[in-house]
């Protein structure tokens, strides 16, 4: 498959009618570390253009979810079904198509410090079977970091960037593909809330513009407000609750309630 | 980008250089075991090997001249030795050139030697059989040091007392007998060869032992091992020993002869009473007989080891000063 | 008794699970995709910025080698036998070694803690979801050059340890370099000089597999990642000398010696 054909597919799909067909699907999902139990059976379904934010204490296993989400971490039981492919049964090469159609930014950015801010973004392009011309790189590298307002950053080094350039860097990484699911783990957390503004109205532009369903993990309550169309709470290893933000606000659940003060 | 292909350039540089080591080693080492160079082959039989083994260097005149390239089991007594000749001496050797085995320095490797052998003769041709030498090792060469040592001393012990003897008894007068008389004078002429060539040795033997003291010279290895190295003292001390004994002795013997000498040709004839003592006259005889035997055995032994590489420095060094005193006579 | 048994399976473990890591080496470091342009970029870093180092211990232990190794060979009066001693006490054993643990020093520790914080850092996650196998692209690449650039710098520091040794005999004697290095060849022979050479790739494989592995498995934070250094560089180096234990064993069993 081409790059060509990713955009056209994306392209069918977007121009289509309104899907609520199910783009994620998670089903009585387990997972443990050793003694620690940190998923148990937990369920999630979320449906194209969907912005899901997870809600849950330190610990409480969200990285864990959005890693088995991507295959990174493989469950002990259950079905994450990602574009009706059962991400834990899939080979390496499937696995590698279904990741072009999802970002992934990571809580600590990940971004390599061994390379320049250009090859950082030029890495998830140089997949085996997809075969850019240079042009098309520098385009596609440009446009990213446009996207996140830093195109001068282009020949530094991460070391020499601020932690919100950072997490802006990995942002345009996480694009670049122009992934149709995007998992944020906790896009704003550490940053001033006038850059934390920004990043959320990123968040909201790019669901605008590229039609993408995002799942957002985060404790920062007012990106939860600007950007979640629904939120979910992860507590027990469960999906404790699930809303909108109004219903969450006006919960009286004391686990609920805690987020809130 | 252009960092880059500079970086590849660098690394480019340092895998040709580590190449580049790598392949002159392998042609310095090549060079030596004769693996990329000549062919040519020469054989020759040994009854013994004393350790030679494939691999070894072969030299002519001194020089590398080749390596040991099999050796084969012909029969109990016979071991044939096939040599790869390197091209720059192969144009030198004849087919009587003579091959022996022998050791490069002391505890050094085995070596085959080729030497030129005496006349003329055309050039050896790929896979002519070369004549072969015998080679006093330095084994031998000590053991039959000390044996020659032990009997040297016996003999000169026993002739010493029978000298005595014949001088107290004044048995001399005996000996009208001229073959007694002629036999006395060879032992004689003997014993002063054997004087000159112990004391030689022993001087020699002590140069190199002072030399080895200081850790100078090849027997610095040989006196570590304490076998060989015993054995030499004691080789040298009896040396010594014998060396006086003959002394004292070629003084008796001289004057007795002196005395036969003069009575015979003076042709006294008081000596039949003498002669009767026929135990006396034979003990004489073989005492006489084993002087020659013993004698002569050690002279030859003295002679051969005088040729043993260990002494070869020194005698040459006696040699040439020799040759220069004579030059500042003529 | 009971820690005894605990450090008795965490050995095994741990040797079974670097096994199965080097084992992946071959069945998935050899396919294609090659990462030619990173495997080069490490020849670089690996082999061409060791240099300097193992030429300058290289040197120095040529040339102390041959001070320590002169006064015995005086006393038992073989000095003259001193370069091809030295000759093959360097290109057989010192040589290699000395060149194996320097660079096992160097590599296995910068391997490890690059691997580490990379691992702390999820960038090696961040590797995989971007569609690069990274145990292709970080691990096979390194282990492949640190195979292949330790040979390349044993026989460049045996050359250099040649030139101490040569500096350290001229120090009491007057030999022209040409009349040194000839003696030093005179009885070099290839059973001296290829199993010496060719344990050397083995040995750059165990710095660079060690490095990945002791890298790759890195525990959090950075305490983390400076124990995988550490360990990555004593593991190494004991292994060294496990191969090179084995390699006389085996050139011995052939008959090279
Ligand atoms: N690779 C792992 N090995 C062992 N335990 C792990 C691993 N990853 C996560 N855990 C454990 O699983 C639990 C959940 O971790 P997770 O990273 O999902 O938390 P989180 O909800 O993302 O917390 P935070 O908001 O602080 O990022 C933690 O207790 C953690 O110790
Ligand atoms: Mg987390």
């Amino acid at each position: 498959m081409k790059a060509a054909d990713i955009t056209e597919d994306q392209e069918d799909l977007n121009h289509g009618e309104a899907d609520v067909r199910p783009v994620i699907v998670i089903e009585h999902l387990y997972k443990k570390f050793g003694d620690l139990v940190v998923l148990d059976d937990f369920n999630l379904v979320v449906k194209r253009e969907e912005n899901v934010v997870v809600l849950g204490k330190s610990g409480s296993g969200k990285s864990v979810l959005i890693k088995c989400i991507i295959g990174l971490l493989k469950p002990d039981k259950g079905n994450i079904l990602v574009f009706d492919q059962n991400i834990p049964l899939l080979g390496h090469d499937d696995l590698d198509r279904v990741r072009t159609k999802v970002g992934f930014l990571f809580q600590g950015n990940a971004l390599y410090d061994s390379m320049t801010v250009r090859e950082n973004l030029e890495f998830p392009l140089r997949r085996h079977w997809i075969d850019f011309s240079q042009q098309k790189v520098d385009e596609l590298v440009m446009e990213a970091l446009n996207n996140v307002g830093l195109p001068h950053t282009v020949d530094m080094m991460p070391a020499e960037l601020s932690g919100g350039m950072l997490k802006r860097v990995a942002l345009a990484r996480t694009l670049i593909l122009k992934p149709e699911i995007i998992l944020y783990d906790e896009p704003t957390t550490g940053l001033d809330p006038v850059t934390a503004r920004e990043i959320d109205n990123l968040i909201i532009r790019l669901q605008k513009k590229y039609h993408t369903t995002s799942i957002i993990i985060s404790h920062d309550m007012n990106c939860v407000k600007n950007t979640a169309d629904r939120v979910v709470l992860l507590s027990g290893g469960k999906c404790y609750a699930q809303g909108t933000y109004p219903d969450f606000e006006a919960s009286a659940d004391e686990n609920i309630k805690q987020f809130f003060e | 980008m252009a960092n880059e292909t500079g970086n590849n350039t660098r690394l480019g540089i340092f895998v040709l250089a580590g190449l580049l080591a790598l392949i002159m080693a392998f042609y310095m080492i090549g060079k030596n075991n004769n693996l990329f160079g000549s062919s040519f082959e020469l054989h020759t039989r040994f009854p013994n090997l004393n350790g030679l083994i494939v691999g070894n260097n072969v030299l002519f005149a001194g020089i590398q001249g080749g390596t040991v390239k099999s050796i084969r089991l012909i029969s109990d007594t016979s071991i044939e030795v096939t040599m790869t000749i390197d091209d720059k001496v192969r144009t030198f050797i004849h087919k009587n050139a003579l091959a022996a085995i022998g050791t490069d320095g002391l505890m050094g490797n085995k070596v085959v030697n080729i030497s030129a052998g005496k006349g003329a003769s055309p050039l050896v041709d790929n896979g002519d059989m070369l004549g072969t030498q015998k080679m006093v090792s330095t084994d031998d060469m000590l053991q039959t040091l000390s044996t020659t040592n032990n009997n040297i001393a016996v003999i000169s012990a026993e002739l010493k007392a029978t000298a005595l003897r014949i001088n107290q008894s004044a048995v001399w007068d005996v000996l009208n007998d001229r073959s007694i008389g002629k036999s006395l004078k060879t032992s004689l002429k003997n014993i002063a060869k054997a004087t000159a060539n112990a004391s030689q040795i022993s001087l020699a033997i002590s140069n190199m032992v002072t030399r080895a003291g200081n850790g100078k010279g090849a027997l610095g290895v040989l006196l570590a091992d304490t076998v060989a190295g015993g054995d030499l003292k004691s080789a040298i001390a009896k040396i010594k020993t014998a060396g006086n004994n003959a002394d004292q002795m070629t003084a008796n013997l001289n004057a007795l002869v002196l005395k036969i000498d003069k009575d015979l040709t003076g042709g006294k004839g008081s000596l039949n009473a003498m002669l009767k003592d026929s135990v006396i006259a034979q003990n004489l005889k073989k005492s006489m007989d084993n002087i020659q035997k013993g004698t002569d055995a050690f002279n030859q032994d003295m002679e051969a080891l005088k040729h043993n590489f260990l002494f070869s420095g020194y005698f040459k060094k006696l040699e040439k000063e020799k040759a220069k005193q004579q030059n500042k006579k003529n | 008794m009971h820690g005894f048994a605990t450090k008795t399976r965490f050995f095994l473990n741990e040797t079974g699970s670097l096994s199965r890591f080097t084992a992946r080496f071959f069945s998935v470091g050899v396919k294609p995709r090659y990462e030619v342009k990173e495997l080069l970029a490490q020849c670089y870093i690996i082999g061409y910025k060791s240099l300097p180092l193992i030429a300058l211990t290289a040197f120095i232990m040529g040339l102390v080698l041959t001070m320590q190794l002169r006064p015995s060979l005086v006393v038992y009066g073989v000095e003259s036998k001193l370069p091809i001693m030295i000759g093959i006490a360097i290109v057989r054993e010192i040589g290699p070694v000395i060149t194996a643990l320097i660079f096992a020093g160097k590599i296995a520790s910068s391997i490890g803690a690059e691997l580490g914080s990379m691992k702390v850092t999820e960038q090696i996650d961040a590797m995989e979801v971007s569609g690069t196998n990274p145990y292709k692209y970080l691990v096979a690449t390194r282990v492949m050059a640190a195979t292949l650039m330790l040979p390349v710098l044993t026989v460049l520091g045996d050359a250099i340890c040649l030139f101490g040794a040569y500096i350290g005999v001229n120090m009491h004697t007057v030999t022209s370099y040409r009349l040194f290095i000839a003696q030093v060849f005179q009885d070099l022979t290839f059973g001296d000089f290829l199993p010496a050479f060719i344990k050397t790739f083995f040995f750059g494989f165990a710095v660079g597999a060690i490095g990945c592995y002791k890298g790759y498995y890195s525990s959090k934070g950075t305490r983390g990642v400076g124990n995988s250094a550490n360990a990555a560089v004593v593991l190494a180096s004991v292994m060294i000398f496990v191969i090179d234990l084995l390699a006389v064993q085996i050139t011995d069993l052939l008959g090279l010696n």
